[in-house]
């Protein structure tokens, strides 16, 4: 019972602070009601049977990503750009496309055809589904060669944000 | 999710929720008095008994001050921001687990608002969720030195949160579990502070701890004689009143984490489990007023560096050889 | 009280209405901030949607996935954020209209 409620909340929750990611104009509005996306995510990733990826959202993306935003929206002191709704350019033709894309999304996740893979009745999960042990001993196990080249990844982009952030002295 | 269990926790909340609140006075109290005896003077004495009801008074003023928000300011901002890093110190406090299981009517209830078996995780998370209060503060007041004070503030957050994380790993790596409760439990023979790499967890983490809740000598960004008052300076009345409930409330989760994690948590011969909690916990926080009447501040580059280039490398090499003694010894 | 559960084509749906904001943000708003934090939106709308399949198959490759994802997200905000800081250092603006001369 608790489990519906919980998820129309979050949904709502996610949505609405979606469109108003795109809507404001002031980019600190943004990034915060990005953060508010985020966390209604992390409470749906709880829904669904996966508390370790739920926490890892809060701590990594929530904490650390959104909180780098911030940091250059202030230090950049961005104005915002005009209002979303005033016709010009390619706007509309943007928003169409956009919708074309949600229609083709639709179609995929509720007809009949473009749901070939899911399995017919619910499979029952096995215990410990989604925990950090499991998480992680499929992640050194089946997934090892990915995650040393997601270590590497990480080296490169701290280096290269090192990099292309310095100010060049001459 | 029967009935006696949502009385519980609702009861179990409302007790850490009041024990903050009431607790905050008492520590305020403790800090003015025990600093001042340090400094050879008396502290508060004249507001009730041994000055006790110094820091209620203080509330009573802060209540009637004009709450002012400076123009330009980003009203909506400027008011959420400070109710922020209490949110997350409270969320925090939910899985700290304050006493052992008591059996009231037949029913077993643990004394630790919700035991999540990722509970070192979530307390990383929503401290991590904690330098949004400061960083907003700091922004939302429309004015220099809160922006620089705020930055800064937040910067150093972020920057010993992995010195942090990765001192509790290496705890992770020895106990095999998230949960808080269960660490608890494995420190039945032996408090984990006496093993020689989990006591230096324990050291670099809880410098971590004091520079995460930006106390002294740490305090640089929110100092009175730097930068105004760094992130707080527009804040006042109920709003100041609320950063200084955080800033005591976030002492209170790193001391909790500290002694739960470190020190046994509820553990101890004779006492009940509470009252050892509590003991543990006043002298953790006699231990953070001791170090603000002792060292002087860090200055900031000195603060970072400390950060990434000590404590960092430092708990790294920690997390190594605890991981090399757990793989060997089984 | 019956036990409703919620159908993971819900999820789905969600998923996919944040992917499509996400992608309206990316198209038509002019400020590159907002659409580097369009395109987080959009990152994350997959992460919800891989980890519903992984509910669905009863399989933990779906998390494993989003674990990349974030990790991949990570490092991409941050090199694109140092991309944006030295681009507005040297022309004063983030608007991508503006920023259309390989000069400078």
């Amino acid at each position: 019972m608790l489990e519906p409620i919980l998820f129309t909340l979050f949904s709502i929750i996610a949505i609405v602070f979606a469109f108003n990611v795109i809507f404001r104009r002031n980019a600190v509005h943004c990034a915060l009601h990005l953060v508010g996306v985020l966390l209604s995510l992390s409470g749906m990733f709880v829904l669904l049977n996966a508390p370790f990826i739920a926490a890892i959202q809060i701590l990594i993306y929530a904490g650390a990503i959104m909180v780098l935003f911030l940091f250059v929206v202030m230090l950049l002191n961005v104005k915002g750009d005009a209002a979303l709704l005033t016709p010009g350019g390619w706007k509309g033709f943007g928003f169409f496309f956009a919708l074309i894309m949600f229609v083709e999304l639709l179609y995929v996740v509720l007809s009949q055809g473009g749901t070939e893979g899911t399995p017919a009745q619910t499979i029952a999960l096995p215990p410990g589904f989604g925990s950090p042990a499991e998480i992680g001993r499929i992640l050194y196990s089946t997934w090892l060669f990915p995650f040393e080249v997601t270590s590497i990844l990480l080296l490169i982009a701290v280096i290269g944000a090192v990099v292309l952030a310095k100010r060049k002295f001459a | 999710m029967d009935l006696t269990f949502l009385i519980a926790s609702a009861v179990k909340v409302l007790i850490v929720l009041g024990f903050v609140l009431l607790g905050v006075p008492l520590i305020v109290w403790m800090e003015r008095k025990v600093i001042g005896h340090m400094q050879d003077r008396i502290g508060p004495q004249r507001v009730g008994p041994f000055g006790l009801l110094q820091t209620i008074a203080d509330g009573i003023k802060l209540f009637f001050k004009e709450d002012i928000i400076p123009s330009g300011a980003d009203r909506v901002v400027f008011i959420i921001a400070p109710a922020l890093p209490v949110i997350t110190a409270f969320l925090a406090l939910a899985v700290v687990p304050f006493g052992d299981t008591v059996h009231i009517a037949g029913h077993a209830i643990p004394l630790q608002v919700t035991d999540v078996n990722i509970a070192l995780l979530w307390i990383l998370g929503t401290t991590s969720m904690g330098v949004y209060g400061i960083v907003l503060g700091g922004w939302a007041s429309n004015s220099k030195y809160p922006l620089l004070g705020g930055l800064r503030s937040s910067a150093q957050m972020i920057s010993y949160e992995l010195a942090q994380g990765i001192s509790l790993v290496s705890v992770i790596v020895f106990t095999g579990t998230l949960s808080l409760a269960s660490i608890v439990q494995q420190q039945e023979h032996l408090w984990f502070i006496l093993y020689p790499t989990l006591f230096l967890s324990f050291v670099i983490y809880l410098l971590c701890g004091i520079a995460e809740t930006n106390r002294a000598p740490f305090d640089l960004a929110e100092a009175e004689t730097e930068l105004v008052a760094g992130f707080h300076t527009e804040f006042s009345s109920m709003k100041f009143a609320l950063y200084f409930l955080a800033e005591y409330a976030n002492m209170m989760v790193v001391s909790g984490i500290a002694i739960s994690v470190f020190f046994g948590g509820w553990r101890g011969p004779f006492l009940p489990p509470v009252v050892w909690f509590l003991i543990k916990l006043s002298l953790f926080l006699f231990f953070y007023v001791w170090l603000r009447a002792t060292f002087p501040r860090l200055r900031y580059d000195q603060l970072m560096a400390f950060g990434w280039k000590v404590l960092l490398p430092a708990s790294l090499l920690n997390l190594v050889i605890t991981a090399l003694w757990v793989g060997l010894t089984g | 009280m019956p036990a409703w559960t919620v159908p993971l084509e819900a999820y789905q749906l969600v998923a996919a209405l944040l992917f499509t904001i996400g992608l309206i943000g990316v198209l038509v708003r002019r400020s590159a901030l907002i659409i580097f934090m369009s395109i987080e939106l959009m990152l994350n709308a997959v992460n919800l949607s891989f980890v519903t399949f992984s509910k669905q198959h009863a399989q933990m490759d779906g998390q494993i996935f989003v674990f990349f994802v974030m990790s991949v997200a990570a490092a991409e905000v941050a090199v694109g954020l140092a991309i944006l800081v030295s681009i507005f250092r040297s022309r004063e603006t983030a608007n991508v209209d503006e920023v259309h001369l390989l000069k400078g």
